[in-house]
C-alpha cells in the first residue's frame, strides 16, 4: 500500500496506486528536463506506460502562477500556496490516476523543491511540511546535484538569469549574478538537509548528460525490477533442485533435498517423505 | 468592492495571535506574533445570515466617525481570483484544491493588505475570514487540523462576529433572493443530492455544525441573526466601540 507523509486527501485510495512514482529533483539547470526527455522514450521502449509531469503544468493553477510571477508582487506565503494548489491539482487529477492505471510517473520536481524554496524564502518549515503531509511518498527520489560553480556556466549559456531563480525577491543584491549565487547556494544547502530527511538518491549531475542518464537507468531499473526477496530466491532454488532430484533418483531423494532446504519448506519435505514411503 | 483602498491612522494596542509561532525566522511568524496598532473586525455566518449587511452598516458608521477603515472581502485577490473563477466555472475543484485556492487568495490579501494595514493602524473589516474556510473545507471532508494548520499565518481578529441563524431561515432568505444556487455554494460537488436546494440544505447544515464547534474553540462573538437588522447593528457597534475606546488617534478626521 502506498503511503503519504501523514494525512490522506479525501477520496484518495492508497490501496490501488500500483504504478511507480519516480521523482527527479534538482536546482535550476541541473538537467532534470534533459534527463526526463531521455528517460521517457527509454521506459516506453521497455514497455512501460509513462506520465511525465512537472511544476506549474496544472490546468487549474499553471496559468495563474505564470501571470502572478510576471508582476513581481507575489508574496512568499501566497507563492507557496499557489504552487501547492498547482501540485495538488496534478496529484489528484494526473499522478494518482496514472499510478492507479499502473503507469510509471516521472515527475520533474516534487514537494521537495517546493519545501526547499519556501524555507529559503523564510516560510515556517513546520508549516510547509504540514501542508505537504498529504503528498504521496514516491518510490524513488533522484536528486541531480550540481555544484554552484558548474551551475553558473549552464545558466549563462542557456537562458540567462531569471528573476525568481536568482532570488531577486529575496536578497538586496546588486545584480542577478550575485542574487543567483546567494539564492542557489542557500537552495543547495537546503536540498542537502532535505536529502537525508526524505531519502534522496543523490546523483552527481556535473558530468555529461549521457553519463547521468546511464546512472539513472541503472537505478530506475532497480526500482522497476526490485531484486527478488531472499525467500523467493530460496523457494525457486529448492524447486529447481527438487525437480532435478525427482528426474534422477526418484521421490525419496527429492524429499531429502527438501529437508536440507529452508525451514519454511519443511512441511513440503514431510509431505514428499510420506508420499515416498507409500510407494515403497 | 474587491480591492482595498488604503487609509490609515495610528494606534497602539496589543494584538493576539491565532496560534503560537514555532520557529525563529519564519515569515508566517511575523503575522502571528503581531502587536499591531490597527484593529481587525470580521464577520462570519452561513449564506443568508445577513452578515454582509451588518458589516456594511458598521463600515459606514466607522467612516462617519472618522476612522480609517478598509474593507476586504473573501475571494477577492486580484492575483488569484481568476484561477478560482476558472476552477469553479469548469468544475475542476476538488475539496483539496478548493481549500488551497481560497487559502492562496486569503494569503495574498493578508500579505498585501490586511497585515500592512494593521501595522499602519487602520481598522480592517473582513467579510468572511479563516473560519469560513474551516467550516466549508471540513464540511467538504478535509482534515480539521490540516486546514487549521494551513491558515496558521492568519492574524487573529480583534473581534470575530458570528451571525447565528437557523438553517431554514437562511434557506428562505437565499431562495427568495436568487434564481438559482451556484454549484459549489450548494455543495453540488459532493454529490449529496441532485436537487440543488436539498444539497444546499445538507451542505449548509454541515457548515452550521462546524461553526457551532468553533464558537468556543475560537471565542467567536455570537449575534442572533434573527433579531431585527437595527438590533443586531446596535450590538455590533457597542462591541466594536469598546475596542476603539480611548483611541482617538485612529481618526483621520476630528
Amino acid at each position: 500500500m502506498r503511503k503519504t507523509y501523514g494525512k490522506v486527501l479525501p477520496g484518495m485510495k492508497l490501496t490501488d496506486l500500483a504504478g511507480k512514482l519516480i521523482v527527479i529533483e534538482g536546482t535550476d539547470c541541473a538537467g532534470r528536463t534533459t534527463q526526463i526527455n531521455l528517460l521517457k522514450p527509454w521506459l516506453e521502449e521497455l514497455g512501460h506506460a509513462v506520465l511525465d509531469t512537472g511544476m506549474t503544468r496544472s490546468p487549474l493553477a499553471g496559468e495563474g502562477i505564470r501571470r502572478a510571477k510576471e508582476g513581481n508582487n507575489l508574496g512568499r506565503v501566497t507563492q507557496s500556496l499557489f504552487y501547492a494548489t498547482d501540485f495538488i491539482d496534478r496529484l489528484e487529477n494526473e499522478i494518482a490516476p496514472a499510478l492507479r492505471a499502473g503507469f510509471v510517473v516521472l515527475t520533474d520536481r516534487y514537494i521537495y523543491s517546493l519545501i526547499g524554496r519556501a524555507i529559503v524564502r523564510g516560510v515556517d518549515p513546520v508549516w510547509i511540511r504540514s501542508l505537504y503531509s498529504v503528498a504521496l511518498k514516491p518510490d524513488a527520489v533522484f536528486y541531480l546535484r550540481v555544484k554552484l560553480e558548474d551551475l553558473i556556466p549552464r545558466v549563462i549559456f542557456s537562458r540567462g538569469f531569471d528573476y525568481w531563480e536568482s532570488g531577486m525577491d529575496l536578497y538586496p543584491a546588486h545584480d542577478m549574478y550575485e542574487g543567483f549565487c546567494n539564492y542557489q547556494r542557500a537552495l543547495l544547502g537546503e536540498f542537502d538537509r532535505l536529502s537525508s530527511e526524505f531519502n534522496f538518491e543523490t546523483i552527481d549531475a556535473s558530468p555529461e548528460p549521457k553519463a547521468v542518464f546511464a546512472a539513472l537507468q541503472t537505478r530506475i531499473q532497480a526500482v522497476l525490477n526490485p531484486e527478488k526477496s531472499y525467500l523467493t530466491r530460496k523457494v525457486e532454488e529448492t524447486t529447481e533442485r527438487l525437480t532435478r532430484s525427482i528426474d534422477a533418483r526418484g521421490v525419496f531423494a527429492a524429499a531429502s533435498a527438501a529437508r536440507d532446504a529452508e525451514p519454511s519448506l519443511q512441511p513440503v519435505a514431510r509431505l514428499l517423505n510420506g508420499n515416498g514411503n507409500g510407494h515403497h | 468592492m474587491g480591492e482595498m483602498d488604503i487609509s490609515s491612522g495610528l494606534r497602539v494596542g496589543p494584538f493576539e495571535v491565532l496560534y503560537p509561532f514555532r520557529t525563529e525566522q519564519s515569515s508566517t511568524r511575523a503575522s502571528r506574533e503581531g502587536n499591531y496598532p490597527g484593529r481587525l473586525f470580521i464577520v462570519e455566518g452561513i449564506d443568508g445570515s445577513g452578515k454582509s449587511t451588518q458589516l456594511s452598516l458598521l463600515h459606514k458608521w466607522l467612516e462617519a466617525k472618522g476612522y480609517g477603515v478598509v474593507f476586504s472581502e473573501w475571494n477577492s485577490s486580484p492575483l488569484v481570483k481568476d484561477t478560482t473563477k476558472l476552477g469553479k466555472k469548469k468544475k475542476m475543484l476538488t475539496p483539496a484544491t478548493f481549500s488551497l485556492i481560497h487559502c492562496t487568495d486569503f494569503a495574498d490579501r493578508t500579505e498585501k493588505s490586511i497585515l500592512p494595514l494593521l501595522k499602519a493602524g487602520a481598522v480592517v473589516l473582513c467579510d468572511r475570514y479563516v473560519y469560513t474556510a474551516f467550516a466549508r473545507d471540513v464540511a467538504r471532508g478535509m482534515d480539521r487540523k490540516w486546514v487549521r494548520d494551513l491558515y496558521d499565518f492568519a492574524v487573529k481578529p480583534t473581534v470575530a462576529f458570528y451571525f447565528r441563524v437557523p438553517l431554514e431561515t437562511a434557506i428562505g432568505r437565499i431562495t427568495a433572493a436568487r434564481d438559482c444556487l451556484k454549484y459549489y455554494e450548494a455543495g453540488l460537488d459532493l454529490g449529496l443530492s441532485d436537487d440543488p436546494i436539498e444539497s444546499f440544505r445538507i451542505f449548509q447544515g454541515r457548515i452550521l455544525e462546524e461553526y457551532e464547534h468553533m464558537i468556543p474553540e475560537f471565542g467567536l462573538t455570537v449575534i442572533d441573526a434573527e433579531l431585527s437588522v437595527e438590533a443586531q447593528q446596535a450590538q455590533v457597534r457597542q462591541i466594536v466601540k469598546r475596542q476603539l475606546e480611548g483611541v482617538q488617534e485612529l481618526r483621520i478626521r476630528p
